[in-house]
């Protein structure tokens, strides 16, 4: 791991990407807000370069931070959405075998000789997210974006491990596959159980916080076309406001963009109490925090008392 | 700032010193790094230079920081190192300097000889208390058969006894065995799959193609997989209150046995909630619940279970480890806040949680009767109401792990 991570970036990157403040505004261009923290860690991760381990809150825009970094490199996002029981065959690689079924029948019809190597050849093998990114030819490295690591077991993060640390991976037919471009690896977590603590010394660390009512405001002008008036701040207050209270599930950025934009199609430019009567859907996603916010009232909600 | 701008400068040569002096403070505090991180901080700090407080400040967290409950310790060192409350010559961070650090620095939660509860002063018994049970069964056993013999035995007076009126002895000896008890979830479907000879499963298309091309022929036989069964998670939540404290000492022992055997998840509840699951992982039983008890900072305090319970559902319960699984509560049920929020929580959990099963050691009382408070709201929730308060009553808690089924049963007492 160390030989690779120490030689830093490639050029072509370190052109992209000289210093923190210009990855900051290439992100800013690609319709992204990140704070200095966040535009740190993610200069870090493409320079040094190091997997970044990525936690926050729901919605504070951990899989989105991955994705605008994708656009800022210009190279494609490979991401593997993990779950509970998931494997190589469904990471890495798979072999087709229907297609090689096919491929010894019209073998036999044909009378034609196969041997082994036509039928582990590369034109067989389904490529998962994992080995996609590996082989990606560049000229920039890809994005490799593991979301949600935390929900798969224990014996896949080790799995993963190899990969991580030498942007390497062993298919037994095949042979090593070394990545000419190491990827930019991207985890997220949401925190279901502790990460192994070799994963984690292999990997830097942002906590995403959730932002101020001001940035809200802003990412939300920048998702909603047609929201420039005063209806994002007014939400993004009003969000912010609701989340003093104490919710099963806050509202967060992405309940407040769904609804600017569902109270721009309804036409409406400015938020007042019946309104919000009427969008409660868009934010409250639980009966229960609909109770809660209900008795303190849609005036509370848009009110400009602090109480 | 210009305090550390001038110190570092140029950026290329001191920071190596300045990350080995920093990761050393962190150290010092309790924060654990390895030496490759400051290898990779130095690395970091030539990409981007410290020209002020700020970018110096996140550099150093991402690469330091592995998880967010590590970063206030992080920011009160960062302070105390680069905001002047040190010498500089304590910056160079030398491993064998003296601890002339600030005492603010030094965030090792406190020793557990400060804390006054009974579960620490337990594990200062002498150790060979400990072995009656190995000596009587001979040798080559394994636990089980300790613990087998050990009921057989003339100790057998313990396994009745509630845990409330041992001596401090058959105490130890009691913990010793509820170490070992092994508690088995019900199982459910993973996405996992295994070979199968019934045609009934699913046809396993890579292992049948890997046969045929074995045996250079055309797919003759056909191989089935089904989905391989696991067993559910376990999430112990056990309250360490004062009015719990005769048997938290016990449970603790349970506690530590199930995550080190069934994986369980250990929390324990005062008036706030803290997760164990961590500390008692180690393998050595009394370094496992001094850990604990250095962490958990309100035992024998008040009870607040719906506020437990909250965090519990908020903070771990819905992200996933409450999904499915088999949740087991034990608490007295005697709670300072209102039996309404309690029975709120307890729907939340109730949606979540597989089988929800509550220990309550007053339930072996004949004259108990859970009518009133907290527990009497809980009540409906629960899959499984029990006593557990002796060893022989941890086997019922055992089989209402066990148990698959979801109906609420057994509301009464034992009368």
């Amino acid at each position: 791991m160390s030989n690779a991570a120490r030689s830093g970036a490639e050029q072509d990157v370190q052109q992209l990407v000289p210093d923190v403040p210009s990855l900051m505004a290439a992100l800013d261009d690609g319709d992204y807000l990140a704070d200095i923290g966040l535009a740190t860690a993610l200069f870090l991760a493409v320079r040094l370069p190091q997997p970044i381990l990525l936690e926050g809150e729901a919605g504070v825009g951990k899989t989105e931070a991955a994705k605008a970094l994708a656009r800022v490199l210009n190279t494609p996002l490979f991401r593997l959405q993990c779950y509970e029981g998931i494997d190589a065959g469904e990471a890495l690689y798979e072999w087709n075998h229907q297609r090689q079924l096919l491929g010894i029948r019209l073998a036999e019809v044909r009378d034609a000789a196969l041997n082994e190597s036509d039928l582990f050849g590369p034109q067989y093998l389904l490529r998962r997210p994992l080995l996609q990114a590996i082989e990606h030819p560049g000229p920039r490295p890809a994005v490799l974006l593991l979301d949600e690591i935390d929900r798969a077991d224990a014996e896949f993060e080790a799995f993963t491990f190899e990969l991580l640390a030498e942007a390497a991976v062993t298919i037994p037919e095949l042979g090593t596959i070394r990545a000419a471009h190491p990827p930019v690896v991207v985890l997220t977590s949401n925190r279901t159980r502790d990460l192994h603590d070799a994963l984690t010394r292999r990997c830097l660390y942002h906590w995403i916080d959730y932002p101020a009512p001001a940035r809200i405001a802003e990412i939300v002008r920048r998702r909603v076309p047609g929201s420039a008036g005063p209806l994002a701040q007014e939400a993004a207050s009003a969000i912010t406001k609701m989340r003093t209270l104490d919710l099963a599930k806050p509202p967060g950025i992405a309940e407040a963009i769904d609804w600017v934009s569902a109270l721009s199609v309804l036409g409406i430019t400015h938020i007042d109490a019946p309104t919000v009567e009427k969008t409660w859907g868009s934010i409250v996603k639980n009966r229960d925090d609909l109770e809660l916010v209900g008795a303190r009232g849609a005036a509370w909600l848009v009110g400009d008392g602090s109480g | 700032m210009a305090d550390f701008r001038s110190a570092i400068s140029p950026p290329g040569v001191d920071a190596a010193s300045l990350s080995a002096g920093l990761v050393t403070a962190l150290r010092r505090a309790g924060l654990s790094t390895s030496p490759d991180r400051a290898v990779r901080l130095a690395e970091a700090l030539r990409l981007v230079p410290p020209v002020a407080r700020e970018p110096l400040y996140w550099t150093c967290r991402v690469v330091l920081v592995s998880s967010r409950e590590q970063v206030p310790i992080f920011d009160a060192v960062f302070a105390a190192v680069f905001d002047g409350r040190l010498a500089p010559g304590d910056r160079r961070g030398s491993t064998n300097a003296p601890p002339a650090i600030g005492s603010g620095t030094r965030l090792r939660p406190s020793p557990p000889s400060g804390l006054t509860s009974a579960p620490i002063a337990l594990h200062k018994t002498p150790l060979p208390a400990l072995l009656p049970g190995r000596e009587l069964s001979g040798e080559g056993v394994g636990p089980e058969r300790d613990a087998i013999l050990a009921m057989a035995s003339a100790e057998e007076r313990l396994h009745e006894t509630s845990f409330a009126d041992l001596s401090a002895e058959e105490l130890v000896q009691v913990r010793r065995l509820v170490r070992e008890i092994v508690f088995s979830t019900p199982a459910r479907l993973s996405r996992r799959t295994r070979k199968s000879s019934h045609s009934s499963s699913r046809l396993d298309i890579r292992s049948t193609v890997r046969a045929a091309q074995r045996s250079g022929s055309d797919a003759t036989r056909l191989y089935y997989a089904h989905r391989r069964p696991r067993p559910r998670q376990l999430v112990l939540l056990c309250d360490v209150s004062a009015s719990m404290e005769p048997y938290t000492r016990v449970f603790l022992s349970l506690l530590q046995g199930a995550v080190a055997g069934a994986r369980a998840e250990a929390f324990v509840f005062s008036t706030r909630l803290t997760r164990l699951t961590r500390q008692l992982a180690v393998r050595n039983a009394d370094q496992a619940l001094a850990r604990a008890a250095a962490n958990a900072p309100d035992w024998a305090g008040g009870t607040r279970i719906a506020e437990s319970l909250r965090r519990f559902v908020d903070a771990h319960g819905r992200r996933g480890l409450a999904r499915g699984a088999v949740v087991v509560v034990f608490s007295d049920g005697w709670a300072q806040d209102d039996p309404d929020l309690v029975a709120t929580q307890m729907e939340r959990l109730k949606r979540l949680a597989f089988r929800i099963v509550w220990v309550n050691p007053r339930k072996a009382d004949v004259n108990y009767r859970p009518l009133v408070g907290g527990m009497a709201a809980a009540l409906p929730y629960c899959d499984a109401f029990v006593s557990g308060h002796s060893y022989a009553a941890l086997a019922e808690v055992a089989a209402a792990v066990r148990d698959g089924r979801r109906t609420t049963q057994e509301r009464q007492g034992n009368s």
